[in-house]
């Protein structure tokens, strides 16, 4: 059973987004290294460990090869050659490029994966309600964020419909491609029609409000955690500049 | 929710409707009609499904006619304001301030929840939400209104969890929880269990007693007949009169069903099964015995979320029971409760002949079936255009095409008007006829009377 973080979504936020742009700057791969193994540290005991390492193994792994691809193998750098292989060739400053490219772009997937997994939804559409934001925003986010599990589980009914008439029951990768072609037709149409016939009693039920809202939900926070997300912010903009002096300092 | 009933004599919604055509029709769908809707009263207007109903209450909840685009000719006077209407001058309606005085309920309640909410308390504050209503007001009415309508164990589910009849009463709570003058509601008790419909009758009465004005917008008077203050009948686009007495005369045929033979075939036989969906930590049937010989209709009742819905899906192959054994002869075929489900394709013909091979002799009785069905005239009809009796039955012949052994149907009334009905009782008798089976899930208790030879109730 996954455990849930009782942090404002905001605080979580600020922090990843504080983490992500000073990992970035500081490019060590020591640093990147520790903060995704804090990340998997902190998955593991929320219990989205497995969640996360497959999210990003689906997309980390493709990136990694695709950065070794082009520095790693095919660079044109004039270092000396560790390995090649005809027109292949592996150089030290191209295996030293393409590792830290893929260790800064996996600080920002593991980082932006985890909030995606700790932040619960419902949570985040609450702050930005009770925040000062225009309602347009919570407007959109709620759309973008449950557009995709409802027509998944329109989807689902989809396909049950479709098995029930003996269609798109085949197996393996042509199986797949099948079901993903007789569905999406009917997905879209559904989901058209369905936010259609919403629309229009979402608008009768003041949605979005255009004056004062107010959530039932409440959304947990205290002026430590207000204190942090500031620090937070002010570090995601200015550790940047920061780093980036102080390394220009050092190298003269 | 106090209103003074001293102010009966005052109309909170009236409606002098010349005309009402939609956008790219010629033909106008509503024509002369007169309403006026006084505190505290019931009206209700039948009408057969493709009457204009929905149409009607739509315009009443000021959802039509679409801004530029439908036409009405007419008055609309709500509380103290009248709005014109004419070929020449359409004003576009605010929808959510005309929902402060008139709220519908659609047919289907589902469309009527956000969908962007996380508990069924939160979707019944809603509309508070956005109103600005602060917090705690917005618990203590939530309170008191779970406490009415007995909805207290269903405040922390997710909406998307909840059965047909459940989502239908969340739908309705949330509607009234906005308090609105009026209420506009469209087939209020479809699929609800007889424990549903007592809790929605009580509110019915208690919105009433408190000075709403109700409008109930149904295919069949029943049992309205007796509370209604007016009564009308929708049909070839204008409302009728009708009285009580007419409606309150015995009808309909007694059922006539033939018994099932001691030793006819067993073609289902549930042992000790016990059904959970996947991730669900309980599960939803435990230890079902169930037996059922050809030329028999079974009947599953019990109240919402009981699980008649699972068995159905269980006995179609859909999900595997995780104990227990389900033995079956032949092809079970299963009409779903929600039509949009079921149909995929943009003409009646190429849903009934959807998934099977082109040199298929099932082919040939495609026509056989829409014809059985009173379906033929829209082979050529986008299913999604269909009034909802018609799509019913069009995703009744995708089930029939296939000629299943067994025959399953979830809550099949649901949105059928009687001559509708009167196609799904004679496949039914069909299926018996030809040593076929039938299993329903229905809360209509005189339809499963009239065809079940026997009822299972699931706890």
């Amino acid at each position: 059973m996954p455990r849930t973080i009782k942090l404002h979504p905001f605080t979580i936020l600020a922090i990843a987004v504080a983490a992500i742009t000073m990992t970035t700057a500081a490019s060590l791969w020591w640093l990147s290294c520790t903060v995704i193994a804090l990340c998997l540290l902190i998955a593991g005991w929320a219990g989205h460990l497995k969640k996360l390492a497959v999210l990003n193994g689906a997309m980390l792994l493709p990136t990694f090869l695709s950065l070794l691809l082009i520095h790693g193998l095919i660079a044109r750098d004039p270092s000396p050659a560790i390995a090649h292989w005809g027109p292949l060739r592996v150089t030290v400053h191209g295996l030293e490029v393409a590792l830290s490219l893929g260790l800064r772009t996996a600080v920002l997937v593991v980082v932006g994966l985890l909030c995606g997994l700790l932040i619960d939804k419902h949570q985040l559409l609450a702050a930005i309600d009770l925040s000062p934001v225009p309602p347009q925003l919570g407007y959109l986010l709620a759309a973008t964020l449950f557009l995709l599990p409802q027509m998944a589980e329109k989807q689902r009914r989809i396909g049950e419909a479709q098995t029930l008439r003996n269609m798109g029951t085949g197996t393996g990768l042509a199986g797949w491609f099948q079901r993903m072609r007789l569905r999406a037709v009917p997905l879209v149409l559904a989901s058209m029609q369905d936010a259609q016939d919403r629309a229009v009693h979402l608008s009768a039920r003041g949605f979005p409000a255009t004056g004062t809202r107010t959530r039932l939900r409440t959304v947990p926070d205290s002026s430590a955690q207000r204190g942090i997300r500031w620090a937070a912010v002010i570090c995601a903009f200015l550790g940047p500049v920061l780093i980036l002096v102080l390394a220009r300092m050092g190298s003269h | 929710m106090e209103r003074k009933l001293s102010e009966q004599s005052r109309a909170l919604l009236g409606l002098n409707l010349g005309s009402f055509t939609y956008l790219d029709s010629q033909d106008a769908v509503l024509h002369d009609i007169q309403l006026e809707v006084r505190p505290g009263t019931l009206t209700v207007i039948s009408g057969h499904s493709g009457s204009g109903k929905s149409t009607l209450g739509a315009i009443l909840a000021g959802l039509l006619p679409r801004h530029g685009m439908d036409e009405l000719a007419g008055t609309i006077q709500v509380g103290e304001t009248q709005i014109e209407f004419s070929s020449s001058s359409a004003p576009r309606v605010d929808v959510a301030q005309w929902a402060n005085h008139v709220g519908l309920l659609p047919q289907d309640a589902g469309h009527y929840l956000s969908g962007i909410r996380g508990t069924v308390a939160e979707e019944l504050a809603f509309s508070l939400e956005n109103a600005g209503v602060p917090r705690e007001l917005m618990h203590q009415r939530i309170a008191e209104l779970a406490h009415r309508l007995h909805l207290g164990k269903l405040l922390e589910r997710h909406p998307q969890q909840l059965s047909g009849g459940q989502e239908r009463l969340v739908a309705l709570a949330a509607l009234a929880m906005s308090e609105p003058e009026v209420l506009v509601l469209d087939e209020p008790l479809a699929g609800l269990d007889e424990q549903a419909k007592t809790v929605v009758s009580e509110m019915i009465n208690l919105l009433r007693a408190n000075g709403t004005a109700l409008v109930v917008l149904v295919d069949s008077v029943g049992i309205w007949a007796r509370d209604a203050t007016e009564l009308w009948q929708l049909s070839q686009g204008t409302l009728h009169s009708i009285s009580t007495e007419e409606l309150l005369q015995p009808s309909g045929q007694p059922a006539r069903r033939r018994p099932v033979d001691a030793d006819a075939r067993v073609l289902l036989n549930m042992d000790t099964v016990q059904l959970s969906y996947p991730g669900s930590t309980e599960p939803v049937v435990r230890n079902l015995h169930l037996q059922v010989r050809a030329g028999e209709c079974l009947g599953l009742a019990g109240a919402n979320g009981s699980g008649k819905t699972t068995v159905l899906k269980a006995i179609a192959g859909l999900i595997k029971p995780s104990s227990g054994t389900l033995n079956m002869s032949g092809e079970a075929g299963l009409l779903l409760q929600n039509s949009f489900d079921q149909l995929f394709e943009r003409t009646v013909l190429r849903e009934v002949s959807f998934g099977i091979p082109k040199k298929s002799g099932l082919r040939l009785r495609v026509p056989h079936v829409l014809a059985q069905l009173g379906l033929e005239s829209f082979a050529q009809t986008h299913p999604y255009e269909l009034p909802a009796s018609a799509r019913r039955l069009v995703a009744l012949a995708t089930v029939m095409i296939h000629e299943p052994q067994i025959l399953l149907l979830d809550e099949p009334t649901e949105a059928l008007d009687e001559a509708g009905e009167a196609k799904l009782r004679e496949t039914i008798a069909a299926v018996l006829e030809r040593g076929g089976a039938v299993i329903l899930s229905t809360h209509d208790e005189r339809f499963m009377e009239r065809v079940a030879h026997r009822v299972h109730l699931m706890k």
